[in-house]
């Protein structure tokens, strides 16, 4: 193995294969030309391909770098595997109206529940309502541009907590362990998609990027 | 002389007189700066792929000498970019002058 293999090897550790394909190019291209220059300059040809590997400069801090700007394999991953939402919100038209019709159902619980008495379940179930019915109907309201996605994605979440704080609140802290354990996977999701969102140039985002 | 922070400003500065590739605008900025920022080339990509991942820049396949290369140019983002970069810049640069003028 050449110093420069080590060098892109270091470089594009952690790097998903796509991103690392590139890093491996562009940096070969620029080798090759930063060791021409050195040997124009009358440097013989082991001092050129040093000269040339040390103008790079430190791997691990140039693939601290890739990793802030490229996609890392395991955001690769969930590129490819975690489009659930956008699977059964955008590809299968019936979908759309089988979670509108359950969210219809939510709300007519909800009246139910109201004029039995059952205020505080009419009220969680009119919440949970309110928000099936502002998710299902994300391909209707046509939420694929970036400011559109960003309220959607704020009201997504108000609600969100809006109802786990209701569902909560008359448990009392000593169930707060269970909110977070309930919350911890949809957050974990949304950080991983922020930071994909942030590097992924916009015209190349997938439909679930916007929800 | 470190000059974190500046880099995405001085690209985006090499790119505005034309298109070019990697090397040769690490080359550019070394040049121009006469060898004062020199900086180590391997953080050049990154700041180069943020600044398109922004939409401050594209990139395009080209050839050099026989030798395809993935070129950069400036966008009209970037290019308002540039100029607000600029004038922040000048006047950060005219208040640290005026203080260090003074002592």
């Amino acid at each position: 193995m050449t110093a420069l293999e080590i060098w892109l090897k270091q470089a594009t550790k952690g790097v998903s294969r796509d991103s690392a394909n590139q890093v491996r190019t562009e940096i070969q291209e620029h080798w090759k030309s930063s060791e021409e220059d050195a040997l124009r300059g009358g440097a013989s040809s082991e001092e050129a391909s040093t000269l040339a590997l040390k103008s790079l400069g430190d791997p691990k801090k140039a693939n601290c770098e890739y990793r802030k700007v490229m996609l890392t394999s395991a955001e690769a991953r969930i590129l490819r595997t975690g489009n659930g939402e956008a699977r059964a919100f955008c590809s299968v038209p019936a979908a759309r109206w089988i979670f509108l019709v359950a969210a219809a159902a939510v709300l007519t619980g909800a009246a139910v529940f109201f004029v039995k008495g059952e205020v505080s379940l009419a009220r969680l179930l009119l919440l949970g309502g309110i928000g099936m019915g502002f998710v299902a109907g994300a391909p209707f309201f046509s939420v694929y541009t970036p400011a559109r996605s960003r309220i959607f994605r704020s009201v997504k979440w108000v609600w969100l907590v809006a109802l786990y704080a209701f569902a909560f609140a008359p448990l009392g802290w000593g169930w707060f362990w269970l909110l977070v354990s309930c919350l911890w996977p949809v957050a974990w999701t949304e950080y991983t998609r922020m930071s994909i969102r942030r590097k992924l140039p916009i015209s190349e985002w997938p439909k679930q990027l916007y929800l | 002389m470190n000059f974190k922070g500046t880099l995405p400003t001085l690209i985006l500065e090499v790119l505005i007189r034309e298109a070019s590739h990697g090397y040769r605008i690490a080359q550019e900025i070394k040049a121009r700066s006469k060898g004062v920022l020199d900086f180590k080339e391997g953080t050049l990509y990154p700041a180069l792929h943020k600044l398109e991942n922004e939409g401050l820049v594209e990139s395009y396949e080209g050839v050099e000498k026989g030798r395809p290369r993935r070129y950069y140019r400036i966008t009209k983002p970037g290019k308002a970019t540039l100029a607000k970069d600029r004038s922040q810049w000048l006047e950060l640069s005219r208040a640290v002058t005026t203080i260090l003028g003074e002592a």
